[in-house]
């Protein structure tokens, strides 16, 4: 069996957006109404002069509890064997539940007028048929020929590791396992699978002065 | 996101179409015909190119799907073949494909509209037969001579068709060449660094090795790794890892000082005194490789001070460099160029001492050796003395001058974008000589050449050696060499039939003899230019001026300081003739009479082939064309030769020049040329050149044409010697000589040592590295308060942009930028300066020059991770032409805030020299 | 992860859901109640005329909102099919739309015999010659004599279902504190019976004012009285759980109770006054009509506000 799961090295993301771009021409999102299946924050954090400029990339976590497959009436969010969490497009009327249920900010709607654009958007490639729900599908149809997810393999800073969970000689099953790499918000219950690893500073001036 | 009370934010009832549509897609999507039957054109195809949004160079691996006939171009990656950038690309270059799709492309030559002005977007389609006739015609009817010519190239025009950039000037005897790389950041930035380490090249050589350092530390510097120039931050990301401590200079938080272990946060423009602090604290501490200064640098040599102060190097009578022994009683002549000291000139073994005996003098002088020199030179630059300009506790400038210094390995980023201050130049020497102190260079966590230079520079070693000529200067010159090959030529007069050198040394010899301060290698800059157009320069006696241009894939009016120069070089009645070829409808295109437009990189096989950037590795790389061309467009390589047919008609001249320059020879090129023609080809030389390129390179590395292009098409890179093997061989100064003057890494800097003698004087000019304040206020220095309402100004590259260029109307880039409007086009305050004017976020505000009285609006963007002295603004944004559909009216443009203010060694733009006053006009969401 | 955290609401569900959740919930309500009158309490021709028909035409009104605002409305055949409970038995909404149509349907079906009855609605255009049609006046008498109970029982689950759905629905959102907590169906099915009866009392004072009702009417006072009381101890249960939990809960409190069409509106309006009203009412007699009238449009008005600020104020904490 396989868990697909993302671990994000925050040490290592220069807040460079080449995720966003990678993942708005691999999975043809609506980028002319800024819409993205994945989005960095750019967050000053910090207080007096300890300030600090933290970059965070966010996406669906493909939780193992999805809240937004719960309340999905038509059955169109579904969940696959290998744990990703997918929309059937034909399935999706649209309600935006989901939308509301997701605690994470990972969903978007196509609107039928965004259907019209992507069509002339992308060309004769454009693939989507339909208005309805969209998210991060983890690269399904990447993953599932074992290629890494596009954000993923065009990460510069290789911030982003892609792996699976229940292989328990992948890289990100340790850092996972270790506690190091932690998920968001998990007092929600939903179980997500998308964990962070937070920033290191070495040698903080103050300890060394 | 607040969810106001009423609203009904959400669409109205969707129209009528939509609901129709969506039935006919219902049809269509259920039982058997649900998924349309993959058809069998639709799987995918790869070819690989090369990105052209930064001089990175990425290797790209480019997707296409052919649906329904059509081929497509949906995805591009990093080449994961390539070992530059190990399979990634930053945001520019995955964006990249839009450019070829952007809906706002010059899509067909044009031509002013009759009683238009230039600055007005107003063209009528042509045929590109019209679009030459009148060329040919306005050339004639206004005379325009060959030296009234000027071309202005970008560095797409630079990196890829150097090799037909200039056999074009040659051979239409133009010695005119504005490139936009040079005075920005070339120059200015890498002549500093290369004064040290010799290899001055057209774009860097440096790919520091990240990737196995121990202690990181930038200056001044963030699109290396936070701006995202993918070969290098693939290498930082993985020393971060593995555990590097990282230290950033900068006067904001930027996206590399976000990933450092410590943000300095200096005051801008004294990043020079801190390096001087750091300098002098290694060499007082001892904080340096000894036995690397001793053997390949010439921190050994004995010098003098002569009677004006001036440090001299006490040469033999031969003029060869004298080094005193270990114990200090005998003084050895060295040979003047070799990369080792241990041999004397007669072969004789000596380990030369790095401090010469007190009292110690030769020919009568007193000498010290050259590390003696720069120690004393250093002595007034402490901490305490840097603390003062810098805003940095000395504490920690000796902090770090300890770690950097007793860390192994250690690399000092070199910088890259050089045009701050009159001092940066100095600044990136500084940088390099640090680096040099630790022995960190072509070493294993230091700073390594590119394998394309080291191969380079040991077949010009080898020629020289065997007294042979070392072949095309444009691909054979390593370094410094080639940067004199080229002075040499566009400099003298004797080189050109008409006798007249390039405009910039004709106005620079106009000032000196006026007696006005003036430019001492004002290489392809725009020095001079506005006057020689305004009819203002003369050169023996007669008036030089400037009356047509050629601009290939450059932007000087969003790019050169300040906007209203070019457009008034632009728009002078003097100038009879504006060509511009490019991509995208520039702020710069408004002001063509003609507009060509070039194929996009996506769409064309390039003339040859290319090495492979920065990259360790020695490889050969080039562009396959994925797709055909979308529009009526053409390549750099045939349009040249179209404009040499027009303007002198030099066609066999230009060939022969492309042979001569850059290794092509022009015989097979003509019969090629000929075939291709017939063939009935759009670029028909292009595809030529291309063709003999590939033989001649295949021969010189002992392949068949096949043997050569079939790992080009599969897999995008054709690796000739990897790193190990060009260290192993090839390590500079270890294996073989800098391409500096001497052959050793220069502390006492020959370059200068050069133009010293040669008349220029001051500071800038000095043999060894010396403090140059930064001067924005007149008699005021750094570290004097400012005014309450008044900043230093800062800018930088945003990830997301090129430059100011037409990328910033990329769909997918912009719409990034709208996403993080306020971080990419505010105007960084801190909250304590902003609060003390009233000024809240996203109130417009109004900057003003305190020197040019320039003034320009934006928005603020508040935040505490900007020096409290400075104000930063990413300088990508400001178009202002309406053509450029998705990025006009955005952002603050830095170039109507910067005046024309150039440094005395190579005419590099000061374009942070002065100070900002800052006042609110409105409340946020108001017209700024 | 220790990420920053960011407090946002939505503009997603806005308005117009507050409107399908209040015409969902005060729908059903109604029709339950007119349907239970007619049952339970006395025969009532005019209640359940008004009761059915209304109950019917909000729930159709409401499922219309929704509807409109669907993506992709060729789609939302999947979830109108009966079997979409067994497909998606968790969601909430897949209940609620078999809730509300079966409602619809079953409502109608048991009103049938009034209406056929009704010579009023048999002068209505279209309505009156469906209602003349021989297999529609066969079904109303099999209804009459057979299923009447059943159909009655089972609108009358269904309509309570629905107005326990709308309170589920917002509860399966577990970012937001103030809807995730089983309060909310609670409260949200209590103010949907407290709207009904306020609606139901407004319709036997405007539109059919009988003195025989004087009974009936005593009784929806009391009901209401005591939903309204249940609704104000649910309310400060709330404001005691939102200012003493989560940051969201807290932000949510925050937005709440500091604005005034909350408490003034809503609170004010929506509970007190009309309390203190229908208080005085069930203490010594009112005079006239006009204050139970008042009473009962300020109960509706402040039924909508609840839901309006739910959706306003359910505030989602997220990472940044
Ligand atoms: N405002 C601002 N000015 C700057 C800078 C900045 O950051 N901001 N940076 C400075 C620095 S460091 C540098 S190196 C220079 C760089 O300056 P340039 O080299 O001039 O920069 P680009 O913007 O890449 O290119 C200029 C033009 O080339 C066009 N172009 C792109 N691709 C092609 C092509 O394939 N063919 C042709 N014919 N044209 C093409 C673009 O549309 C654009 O109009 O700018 C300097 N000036
Ligand atoms: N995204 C992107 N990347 C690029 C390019 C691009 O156009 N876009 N162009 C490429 C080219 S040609 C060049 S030249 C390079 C330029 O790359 P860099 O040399 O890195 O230049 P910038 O990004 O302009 O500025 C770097 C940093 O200098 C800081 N700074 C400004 N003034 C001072 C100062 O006085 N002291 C200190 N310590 N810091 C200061 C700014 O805050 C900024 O963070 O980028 C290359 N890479
Ligand atoms: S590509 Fe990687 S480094 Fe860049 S923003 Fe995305 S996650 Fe961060
Ligand atoms: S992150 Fe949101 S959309 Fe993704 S699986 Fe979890 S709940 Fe669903
Ligand atoms: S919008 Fe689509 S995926 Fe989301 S809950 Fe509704 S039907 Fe399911
Ligand atoms: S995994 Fe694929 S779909 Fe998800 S964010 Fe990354 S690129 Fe986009
Ligand atoms: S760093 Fe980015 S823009 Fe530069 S060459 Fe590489 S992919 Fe292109
Ligand atoms: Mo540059």
């Amino acid at each position: 069996m396989t868990r697909f799961a993302m671990v994000i090295d925050l040490n290592t993301c220069v807040g460079c957006n080449a995720c966003m771009a990678a993942c708005s021409l691999e999975n043809q999102t609506p980028v002319w109404k800024n819409m993205w299946r994945t989005y960095v924050h750019d967050k000053e954090i910090g207080t007096g002069e300890e300030v600090a400029r933290r970059f965070f990339p966010r996406l669906c976590n493909h939780c193992s509890n999805p809240a937004c497959m719960t309340v999905c009436p038509t059955g169109a969010t579904f969940q696959d064997a290998n744990g990703i969490i997918k929309i059937d497009e034909e399935l999706c009327m649209g309600c935006q539940a989901c939308s509301m249920a997701c605690p994470y900010h990972a969903r978007s709607p196509w609107h039928y007028d965004d259907v019209r654009e992507g069509k002339n958007f992308f060309g004769g490639d454009f693939k989507r048929k339909q208005p309805g729900m969209d998210k991060c599908t983890f690269c399904a149809h990447r993953v599932e020929k074992g290629i890494k997810p596009a954000c993923v393999q065009t990460c510069v800073g290789s911030a982003r590791l892609f792996g699976d969970l229940h292989d328990p000689n992948d890289p990100i099953t340790k850092m996972v396992a270790s506690g190091m790499a932690r998920p968001l918000m998990p007092h929600l219950g939903t179980h997500p699978n998308v964990y962070y690893i937070d920033e290191v500073k070495r040698g903080a001036p103050w300890t060394q002065l | 996101m607040a969810w106001k009370f009423p609203r009904l934010s959400r669409r109205a009832f969707i129209a009528s179409t939509g609901a129709g549509s969506a039935a006919l897609t219902l049809l269509k999507t259920t039982g058997a015909i649900s998924k349309p039957a993959l058809s069998a054109d639709s799987a995918d195809e790869y070819n690989y190119g090369i990105c052209n949004f930064c001089s990175s160079l990425c290797n790209l691996r480019i997707t296409t799907r052919t649906n329904n006939g059509v081929k497509r171009i949906v995805k591009l990656d990093g080449n994961p073949n390539s070992t530059l950038n190990r399979g990634k690309i930053c945001a520019r270059g995955q964006a990249g494909l839009r450019q070829t799709y952007d809906t706002d492309r010059l899509k067909t030559p044009m031509i002013r509209v009759e009683g238009t002005k230039r600055g007005e977007f107003s063209f009528r389609p042509a045929t590109w037969e019209e679009a030459f006739s009148y060329i040919a015609t306005k050339t004639k009817a206004a005379k325009i001579q060959p030296w009234e010519w000027t071309m202005v190239g970008g560095w797409t025009s630079c990196i890829f068709y150097m090799n037909w950039a200039v056999p074009f000037a040659m051979a239409n005897g133009i010695p005119n060449i504005v490139a936009s790389p040079m005075q920005h950041c070339v120059t200015t930035g890498h002549l500093g660094t290369d004064a040290v380490t010799g290899n001055f090249n057209v774009h860097d050589e440096i790919l520091p090795d990240y990737d196995n350092a121990h202690y990181i530390l930038f200056v001044s510097n963030n699109a290396s790794i936070g701006a995202v120039s993918t070969a290098r931050m693939v290498r930082f990301a993985a020393g971060r890892k593995n555990g590097a401590r990282v230290v950033a200079l900068d006067s904001r938080r930027s996206e590399t000082a976000a990933k450092a272990d410590e943000w300095i946060c200096i005051r801008p423009g004294t990043d020079l005194d801190f390096m001087l602090a750091m300098l002098g604290e290694m060499l007082r501490e001892g904080y340096y490789n000894n036995d690397f200064l001793v053997r390949h640098t010439n921190m050994p040599f004995l010098v003098y001070k002569d009677e004006k102060g001036q440090w001299q190097l006490a040469n033999d009578a031969e003029g060869r460099p004298q080094v005193v022994d270990q114990n200090g009683t005998s003084v050895r002549s060295l040979p003047a160029f070799t990369n080792d000291n241990t041999k004397d000139v007669s072969g004789v073994a000596v380990y030369p001492a790095l401090m010469a005996p007190a009292n110690l003098k030769v020919g009568g002088k007193s000498v010290v050796t050259a590390l003696q020199a720069q120690t004393e030179e250093c002595s007034g630059y402490t901490p305490e003395w840097a603390e003062r300009t810098t805003g940095i506790k000395a504490d920690v400038i000796r902090r770090i001058s300890r770690e950097f210094g007793t860390t192994r390995p250690a690399i000092v980023d070199p910088g890259w974008h050089g045009a701050r201050y009159g001092n940066v130049m100095m600044l990136r020497r500084v940088q390099a000589m640090v680096q040099s102190l630790t022995g960190g260079i072509d070493v294993e966590g230091g700073w390594i050449m590119s394998g394309e230079f080291h191969h380079k520079t040991a077949g010009f070693f080898a020629a020289k050696n065997a007294g042979k000529d070392p072949g095309p200067p444009l691909t054979n010159y390593p370094g410094l060499p080639f940067a004199l090959k080229v002075i040499d030529v566009v400099s003298k007069p004797e080189m050109w039939k008409h006798g007249h050198p390039g405009f910039s040394w004709a106005f620079a010899e106009q000032e000196r003899n006026a007696g006005r301060e003036t430019v001492a290698l004002p290489a392809m800059a725009d020095y001079g230019l506005k006057e020689a157009v305004e009819g203002k320069l003369t050169y023996k006696g007669e008036p030089y001026k400037i009356r047509a241009l050629l601009i290939n894939a450059a932007n000087p009016v969003r790019h050169y300081y300040p906007d209203t120069n070019w457009k008034d070089i632009l728009s002078n009645s003097n100038m009879e003739l504006v060509i511009a070829i490019d991509v995208l409808p520039s702020d710069t295109t408004p002001y063509a009479d003609v507009l060509l437009p070039s194929s996009t990189y996506l769409e064309r096989s390039e003339p040859t082939l290319y090495g492979n950037g920065v990259n360790h590795d020695l490889a050969l790389v080039t562009r396959y064309a994925p797709i055909d061309t979308l529009y009526d467009t053409r390549e750099s390589p045939d349009l040249l030769y179209k404009m040499t047919e027009i303007i002198s008609g030099n066609v066999e001249g230009f060939l022969g020049m492309i042979e001569a320059l850059a290794g092509i020879p022009a015989a097979p090129v003509k019969e090629e040329l000929a075939r291709e023609k017939a063939k009935g080809l759009t670029n028909p030389f292009t595809a030529a050149c291309r063709t003999v390129s590939f033989d001649v390179t295949a021969k010189r590395v002992g392949v068949t044409v096949a043997e050569l292009d079939r790992p080009l098409r599969d897999k995008g890179v054709f690796t000739e010697e990897t790193k190990k093997e060009i260290l192993e061989k090839y390590a500079m100064p270890w294996k073989m000589p800098v391409p500096s003057l001497s052959g050793r890494v220069e502390f006492f800097s020959g370059l200068f040592d050069f133009l010293g003698k040669g008349g220029n004087v001051g500071t800038h000019f000095s043999v060894f590295a010396t403090a140059i304040p930064a001067t924005c206020r007149k008699d005021a220095t750094m570290d004097k308060p400012l005014d309450k309402d008044e900043f230093y100004f800062t800018y930088g590259k945003v990830p997301t942009v090129s430059y100011g260029s037409t990328n910033n109307n990329n769909p997918v880039l912009s719409a990034i930028n709208n996403l993080k409007k306020d971080i990419y086009t505010g105007i960084w305050i801190h909250p304590d300066r902003a609060e003390a004017l009233n000024i809240a976020a996203g109130d417009g505000i109004k900057l003003t020059n305190t020197v040019s009285g320039q003034s320009n609006t934006g928005f603020a963007y508040i935040t505490r991770l900007v020096h409290r002295d400075a104000l930063f603004i990413y300088s990508a944004f400001g178009v202002e032409n309406p053509a450029l559909t998705r990025s006009y009216g955005i952002g603050t443009a830095t170039n109507k805030l910067i005046p024309y203010q150039l440094d005395p060694v190579v005419g590099g733009f000061r374009s942070q020299e002065f100070t900002i006053r800052v006042a609110k006009i409105s409340e946020k969401g108001g017209r700024a | 992860m220790d990420a920053t955290m960011s407090y946002q609401t939505q503009d997603i569900w806005t308005t117009w859901f507050a409107v399908y959740l209040y015409l969902g919930g005060l729908g059903a309500a109604t029709l339950a109640l007119a349907i239970m009158t007619n049952m339970y309490i006395k025969p009532h021709k005019e209640i359940v005329l008004w009761g059915v028909l209304s109950g019917v035409a909000m729930l159709a009104g409401g499922s219309a909102l929704l509807f409109i605002h669907l993506l992709n409305h060729i789609a939302a055949w999947h979830v109108l099919v009966p079997t979409a409970v067994f497909n998606k038995p968790d969601a909430w909404i897949a209940w609620g739309v078999q809730f509300i149509s079966g409602m619809m349907i079953l409502g109608l079906l048991y009103a049938l015999p009034t209406m056929v009855a009704s010579e009023g609605l048999k002068r209505f255009p279209v309505v009156g010659a469906i209602l003349k049609m021989g297999i529609v006046v066969g079904i109303a008498n099999l209804v009459d004599h057979k299923l009447s109970k059943l159909l009655g029982w089972l609108a009358a689950l269904c309509g309570l279902g629905t107005a326990v759905y709308t309170g589920l629905l917002l509860q399966s959102f577990p970012a937001v504190a103030l809807w995730n907590n089983p309060g909310v169906p609670v409260l949200f099915t209590v103010s949907a019976f407290s709207t009904a009866l306020a609606y139901l009392l407004l319709v036997l004072n405007v539109f059919v004012q009988r003195k025989e009702d004087h009974g009936l009417q005593s009784l929806y006072e009391r009901l209401d009285l005591g939903l309204i009381v249940a609704e104000m101890i649910i309310i400060f249960s709330f404001y005691n759980y939102l200012r003493h939990s989560s940051e969201s809960a807290m932000r949510s409190a925050d937005m709440l109770f500091s604005n005034a069409g909350w408490i003034v509106g809503f609170i004010g309006f929506g509970l007190v006054v009309p309390f203190l009203i229908e208080l005085r009412g069930l203490v010594s007699h009112w005079q006239s009509r006009t204050p139970i009238v008042l009473a009962a449009v300020l109960v509706l008005a402040g039924g909508f506000l609840l839901r309006h600020y739910f959706m306003f104020a359910g505030v989602y904490a997220c990472p940044s």
